[in-house]
């Protein structure tokens, strides 16, 4: 019972991360229909950054979130802006293989520039697990995991309450509909797609602490992210959150209970299941 | 006749006259990876020029056929141009299934399935010890004496490797050569435009998608086995990496989806400099995959060999046009 409770909250702090990278992939497809494969190369960039803002300016990792969060978004809205927007005509598999190729680009440049070196980021403070009630909670997991609740719980005010939020949810929803209602469907197109990738790196800062880093990380991460999304439904912020979480809790559970050598493979045959049976994803609100 | 068979045997010719003009072996070298990488584009390009499938799975099916190769020389002292071919089967049989399930889906959907199904086979190979070695994988030391035709092989030298892979770039492009002009190329064109369309005319979709599968499969797989008699090495990382898939992509990307040559001319273009950065900086070669790629969607969605085509016609009809003027 002990190892269950345990397992299942370890699940749910990196569930609760993997929710925020597969929100960042979820908001962009729905509004745009593309599937960013460079997304997981966006949650290195914000480790990295994790990592030099240590390193080279002695900022605290989980504070440098203040930087590197409007740094991304900013980079973000560029990268739609001059090179992702052209592309959007051409269809969904031209803008799948153009961030094939965006991904393999930024991923090498980094390989090219720091080197494929596995690093780690040490904290000065939260070298021993906090326990409440008997489980062991890693600290900087743990910081976290507060912080993407707080990210995620900011970010669904602003998408319910504000215009621009409004904005974003009705094209998604219908994009012909929102342009015809008077929305800006080009700036909603930018601003999400800045809102996606500060998620990643966001995402990314506050990972760094708990992983190693290196500049290929995000191939794995993306691979992730898509089971996350695809587990919620395409599209669905709600369903990715959801999905977050249960692949957290079934690789976590998994790696005690089924082995520990294929946790991974649990959430990709997951993956497979919910493409083929359930392409809406499991809660049915996806597109 | 005499026009389709002159490039055919242009390119023979001059295959067969490379070795003699290089000036040293890194050149035949690099000659040899744009062959192979001519056959895994080909390969790639059947099903997603021609069908328009967009995989990202066909590492696994290089990787299947480069441990079938290894396994069979090392446990069975099977020699590699028995391996090759039958890691070519393997990858094809293994194809089977995976086409079944992934073909339920259609676009994105279908690359994501191809890219978990990868992922999928990796992680076997990493913990499917008693078969594959793990993560360590398995390294040729010394290859036995064998002979070919009576001829004993020289294992150090190039030169083997150079007319395998010249025969097997030929064979990928062949094969695209005869897809183009069969029945089936057809019915791949006519899904990759419109799939409810063709499936409304009675072309069974899911048939010619798995079939050509099976053929795009056993063209990677032909080339994972070269790879592993080539660098006599082969582990998870080397030969099921997803890069593997991605520059399958490029490659028929770059080059020109859909077409024979376009494969070639990818290879050409992109292990040449892919080869020369890795040779000079040892990392970051996929810089300019990268970056290649997204030039071409951009400004040449056609390919190089797509827009070299056409320009080529537009200034015969052009020439032609003087002349009948």
């Amino acid at each position: 019972m002990e190892t269950f409770a345990q397992s299942l909250t370890s699940g749910l702090l990196t569930g609760a991360l993997y929710a925020m990278i597969g929100i960042g992939l979820t908001v962009v497809f729905g509004v745009m229909r593309i599937i960013n494969l460079a997304h997981g190369e966006m949650v290195m960039l914000g480790m990295f950054g994790a990592f030099w803002g240590q390193s080279l300016w002695k900022l605290d990792p989980f504070l440098s979130l203040l930087l590197w969060a409007p740094v991304m978004f900013v980079g973000g809205m560029l990268v739609y802006r001059f090179l992702l927007r052209k592309i959007i005509p051409g269809g969904e598999l031209n803008t799948l293989l153009y961030t094939a190729g965006l991904s393999l680009l930024i991923a090498n440049l980094a390989l090219f520039a720091w080197t494929g070196d596995y690093r780690t980021i040490n904290l000065s403070y939260g070298q021993e697990p906090v326990r409440p009630f008997g489980i062991s909670i890693a600290v900087p997991l743990a910081i976290a995991f507060v912080v993407a609740l707080a990210i995620t719980g900011a970010l669904w005010l602003f998408l319910s309450r504000t215009d621009l939020g409004r904005a974003i949810r009705a094209t998604s929803q219908n994009r012909e509909a929102a342009l015809l209602m008077g929305v800006d469907v080009e700036r909603v197109a930018t601003v999400t797609f800045g809102l996606g990738t500060a998620l990643a790196g966001a995402a990314g800062v506050l990972l760094a602490p708990s992983l190693y880093l290196y500049p290929t990380v995000g191939e794995l991460l993306i691979v992730k992210c898509f089971v996350v999304v695809v587990l919620g439904g395409l599209g669905s912020v709600p369903g990715a959150i959801a999905g977050g979480l249960l692949l957290g809790v079934v690789e976590s559970l998994g790696a005690v209970y089924v082995s520990s050598t294929y946790k991974d493979g649990i959430g990709f045959v997951l993956f497979l299941g919910v493409l083929l049976y359930r392409p809406s994803g499991l809660f049915g609100v996806g597109k | 006749m005499t026009r389709r068979l002159a490039p055919w045997v242009a390119g023979v010719v001059a295959l067969a006259a490379l070795p003699a003009i290089v000036p040293n072996s890194f050149y035949l070298h690099v000659a040899i990876m744009i062959l192979m990488w001519t056959l895994l584009g080909s390969a790639w390009n059947l099903l997603g020029g021609f069908a328009g499938q967009v995989s990202f799975g066909h590492a696994a099916l290089f990787g299947i056929g480069a441990y079938v190769t290894m396994i069979l020389f090392l446990k069975a002292g099977l020699a590699p141009w028995w391996g090759i071919p039958l890691g070519g089967l393997a990858a094809a049989l293994v194809s089977l299934p995976i086409g079944l399930v992934c073909f339920r889906l259609r676009g994105p959907y279908f690359s994501l399935a191809t890219l978990a199904v990868a992922e999928i086979v990796k992680l076997v190979a990493l913990n499917w010890e008693t078969v594959t070695n793990g993560s360590v994988g398995f390294l040729i030391t010394t290859f036995p004496p064998v002979r070919f035709f009576g001829l004993a092989v020289d294992w150090e030298s190039k030169l083997p490797f150079y007319a395998l892979a010249a025969l097997l770039a030929l064979g990928g492009l062949a094969a695209t050569a005869w897809l183009q002009t069969s029945r089936l190329g057809a019915y791949l064109i006519a899904i990759r435009e419109n799939e409810e369309a063709a499936e409304a005319v009675g072309i069974d979709t899911v048939r010619a998608k798995v079939l050509t599968f099976a053929l795009s499969a056993f063209l990677a797989g032909l080339g994972g086995g070269f790879y592993a008699a080539y660098f006599r090495y082969v582990d998870p990382d080397a030969v099921l990496n997803i890069n593997l898939s991605m520059e399958m992509v490029f490659i028929a990307m770059v080059g020109g989806l859909g077409t024979v040559a376009g494969p070639l001319v990818g290879a050409v273009f992109l292990t040449t400099v892919g080869e020369s950065v890795r040779e000079r900086f040892q990392v970051g070669h996929l810089i300019f995959y990268g970056l290649f790629m997204m030039l071409a969607i951009r400004y040449m969605p056609e390919g190089i060999w797509g827009r070299a085509r056409r320009l080529l016609a537009a200034l015969r009809a052009r020439v032609l046009g003087h002349v009948a003027a």
